[in-house]
């Protein structure tokens, strides 16, 4: 007779069970291999408790081997009377035993190794218990999950999430790590500090960090006001008139885009010392401003799906090109404004190549961009660690909460790119 | 009927560049060599000597320094830097020789100028006739006012454009013009400007880099083969993965959708010099994922990231996917929502299971819409200097390798190189026209399947 119960999918319950009552029999077979030979997971337990070197994470060993035990009681109750809420205890209680069992793989050195069961302990020394019940701790939730109609997702997106977010974390904490230096054998610092931000912006510090915000945020909002308003005419231009020679001027920026961009950075760098511009901020954005026409095909690609009859209807109303450009198209195109925007700022931030060619070793032009990546050369690395990472943070936070916040226009901009 | 209708259009377009001439009146042959003349006659005076002053300006301009800026071109410079004896002071004094250089780039400008000139000069044949036209139909031809006002008006594109057409010309074409230039002469370590002068050697340059044998062959070849393996490898892993992060994310049953989406657009978020930097000191011998690896009992002793070539074009494909991936998830996650709802419960229907559908309805539908966007990113990838450079510079470096070039070098990183570091410009310049000629074989695949793609009728 087949059970049914609302708001679970029962086909799965058996393969829960056959998951967490192998993973009942993996805590008896040989768990890790020790001075002592093979013991399995409760020996192992009851070694570890007893022993007088206890390791800060035992208890990660510890609770992963009740969990289990509780898991299948749970399991066994699920059994007798199968109801929503007991389901839904057991996939949290079997979660949270996953995530045990994961942290044993990065823990267990600590915990044997303090607790004698071995001299030098690295994870190929696990046996095959470790490997089996690691695998069904995981097997049972995804089951479990599946009874109650949860999905599976979850899991990839936490194990993701947490190696996507990773790096992040360890930057944010080196910027607030007391210990100076690249080299630390810990990952959380031991103690917290503000100084490598007050550091950054100091008068008596050497580093002219402060200098480079400024100089990069003159650059950024300069440019993108700019380039802004040389892109969106331009694309206005190409996608809302016919004129001779169009599809050539086309053609042309194409074929000019082909060409890898710094390749001519050193022609640009004598232009700009022959009409006195060398080494100034005014070059990068000249320059910027320049090339910007280049970067037209998102906009153009959104003036496009604008309809015709909108301009049609304003000329016979006696509206010219221009004002139909001012009144009518750009209040329309609010998104690609802003993705334009969005984007020119953010190059700025990020461009290397020509400053670090343009300002040489004239540290006080530098940009963010060439100053950090200074920072990072092997030779300053080492005095400079901490600092570059307050720095980065320093950097990211705006740009991150801004891209945040605006993201939905990005969205748009981007899939706007891909329709056209 | 199409006989008539050719030649109503041949009457409507008058004249071409040639019959202005043989049939025109004696004013306007004589604005070909007058720029302007027909129009001054036509009643457009102010138009006319605008024409007549940019001739003027630039026939003066050629005879101060352009005609020997242009006869400089073909020598590239004759007289070397160096020390002459001076006879009345009756010691040796610096001669100053010539810039080979400047000779180069001044010779360029004044060819970009000319072209400028001729430009100009056509127009101004052309607007001379139809002056002529409209005087001879009994119209009165546009004053200077009147022209100035149709710019905000049909010839918008004359005022929106300027700025941009300059300033393409002054900073990218005519720089553009110089280094293509540049690949066809030894403009090498050797040959330094001003002590020394470089000259015209043909195609030498492509020879001596594309010819098996010689030890910049040897290099090139290599660094080719690993810059397309990386394109491709670095295209598809983030296209694909983004992919299924996206379906993840956007798959039903799955709550807070923002905020799995937020966490993985902060890696995109943070510019990509920073990441890149620190992802790079974190994978160093000493940076924290090798102590973390360690004492998690993953290895015991450190791991080589960056230093060992294999690991290092591995990690460098890891890495670029950590970043890419989110760029990908974003686009993806639009266009998913586009594919219409009944193919998936047709589907479900007929008993298809998850990975059937991704494979005959999810997929089908992806690649059908984002191959032009797949083959930007391929090329995209190929030039992709900011992962490289930041992440690893090029090395692990090599001996096999012409100077300085490292194992996960990219052709483009490889050019910067020679141009920041060894001022080899002939060679950089000869691998950027390569890179070109790859970009363009590409973009040119990528026109051939979109333009299969518009005869089709969408997707089926």
């Amino acid at each position: 007779m087949k059970k049914v119960v609302i708001g679970l999918n029962l086909d799965f319950h058996l393969k829960a069970l056959i998951g967490i009552f192998a993973s009942v029999i993996c805590m008896f077979v040989s768990f890790v291999k020790s001075e002592y030979g093979y013991m399995n997971m409760i020996s192992t337990c009851m070694y570890v408790l007893t022993s007088d070197g206890k390791s800060k994470a035992y208890f990660i060993l510890l609770l992963a081997t009740v969990l289990t035990i509780i898991s299948a009681v749970l399991g066994v109750i699920s059994l007798v009377k199968t109801t929503v809420p007991g389901m839904k205890i057991w996939q949290y209680v079997q979660g949270v035993n996953v995530v045990f069992w994961t942290l044993l793989l990065f823990a267990g050195k600590s915990i044997y190794e303090k607790a004698g069961l071995s001299g030098t302990f690295l994870n190929k020394n696990y046996s095959f218990g470790m490997w089996f019940g690691l695998f069904f701790a995981y097997f049972t939730l995804v089951m479990i999950m599946r009874v109650t109609q949860t999905n599976v997702g979850y899991i990839a997106l936490t194990i993701l999430g947490i190696i996507w977010l990773f790096p992040i974390l360890w930057i944010v904490l080196t910027a607030f790590r007391a210990e100076q230096g690249y080299y630390v054998g810990y990952f959380i610092p031991h103690g917290f500090t503000l100084d490598n931000f007050k550091n950054l912006f100091s008068n008596q510090s050497v580093l002219p960090f402060g200098k480079w915000w400024v100089n990069t945020m003159i650059v950024a909002v300069c440019s993108c006001v700019i380039n802004t308003l040389i892109i969106l005419a331009t694309s206005y231009v190409l996608s809302r008139t016919r004129f001779r020679g169009r599809k050539g001027f086309m053609n042309v920026l194409m074929i000019i885009g082909m060409f890898p961009g710094f390749m001519s950075l050193i022609a640009v760098y004598n232009i700009l010392k022959g009409i006195g511009l060398n080494q100034s901020l005014m070059a990068l954005i000249v320059v910027g401003a320049a090339g910007a026409a280049m970067g037209y095909h998102v906009s153009k690609g959104f003036f496009d799906t604008i309809p015709k009859a909108v301009d049609e209807a304003a000329i016979i109303d006696g509206a010219s090109r221009f004002q139909i450009f001012t009144h009518i198209t750009l209040p329309l195109s609010k998104s690609i404004i802003v993705y334009t925007v969005l984007g020119n700022f953010l190059g700025a931030w990020s461009d290397y190549i020509f400053p670090s060619m343009l300002f040489g070793d004239k540290q006080s032009s530098y940009t963010v961009a060439v100053g950090l990546y200074w920072l990072t050369d092997f030779k300053r690395i080492d005095t400079y660690y901490t600092q570059f990472a307050a720095g980065a943070v320093v950097v990211a936070i705006p740009i991150v909460i801004l891209f945040i916040w605006l993201q939905r226009f990005y969205v748009e901009g981007l899939s706007g790119s891909v329709k056209g | 009927m199409v006989q008539s209708k050719a030649s109503k259009t041949k009457a409507l377009k008058g004249r071409n560049f040639i019959t202005i001439f043989t049939e025109g009146d004696s004013f306007s042959r004589l604005s070909y060599l007058l720029s302007g003349l027909s129009n001054i006659k036509n009643g457009q005076v102010g138009k006319g000597l605008i024409f007549l002053m940019i001739e003027a300006l630039y026939i003066a301009f050629m005879i101060l320094s352009g005609a020997h800026n242009i006869s400089k071109l073909i020598t590239l410079g004759d007289s070397t830097q160096g020390m002459t004896f001076n006879e009345a002071l009756g010691i040796y004094e610096v001669s100053k020789g010539d810039n080979s250089m400047l000779i180069l780039l001044y010779g360029v400008m004044t060819l970009v100028v000319s072209f400028a000139f001729l430009a100009v000069w056509l127009f101004s044949i052309f607007s001379g006739e139809k002056a002529r036209e409209l005087k001879e139909s009994g119209k009165q031809p546009k004053g200077l006012l009147e022209d100035i006002k149709s710019l905000a008006n049909e010839n918008i594109h004359f005022l929106l454009l300027s700025v941009p057409v300059i300033g393409l010309l002054v900073f990218t074409v005519m720089p553009l013009i110089y280094m293509i230039l540049m690949a066809f002469t030894n403009y090498d370590q050797d040959h330094q400007p001003p002590g020394n002068l470089f000259d015209w050697v043909g195609i030498k340059n492509f020879f001596t880099l594309l010819s098996a044998g010689e030890r910049l062959s040897a290099t090139f070849w290599p660094v080719l083969g690993w810059t397309l393996i990386w394109g491709f490898a670095a295209t598809f892993t983030c296209y694909f993965g983004g992919m299924i992060l996206a379906m993840i994310i956007n798959s039903k049953g799955i709550k807070f959708k923002k905020f799995w989406r937020t966490i993985f657009v902060i890696t995109m978020a943070i510019p990509g010099f920073i990441s890149l930097r620190v992802v790079s000191t974190m994978l160093g011998e000493r940076g924290i994922f090798n102590v973390l690896l360690q004492q998690w009992g993953f290895t015991s002793s450190a791991l080589p990231f960056l230093s060992n070539v294999t690991w290092a074009r591995v990690s460098v494909i890891l890495v670029n996917f950590w970043i890419g991936v989110p760029v990908t998830m974003l686009m993806v996650s639009g266009i998913l929502l586009n594919i219409p709802g009944e193919l998936y419960e047709s589907a479900r229907i007929d008993g298809a299971g998850p990975i059937t559908m991704f494979r005959k309805i999810t997929f089908p539908y992806m690649w059908f819409v984002t191959t032009p966007y797949l083959i930007a990113n391929l090329i995209s990838n190929f030039n992709n200097f900011n992962t490289i450079y930041f992440l690893t510079g090029g090395e692990p470096l090599t001996l096999d390798y012409f100077k300085g070039a490292g194992k996960t070098d990219l052709l483009v990183t490889w050019l910067y190189k020679l141009t920041k570091d060894s001022n080899d410009y002939n060679l950089a310049a000869t691998i950027g026209i390569i890179i070109f000629v790859i970009s363009a074989t590409f973009t040119l695949i990528s026109f051939s399947r979109s333009g299969a793609m518009k005869n089709e009728e969408g997707f089926q």
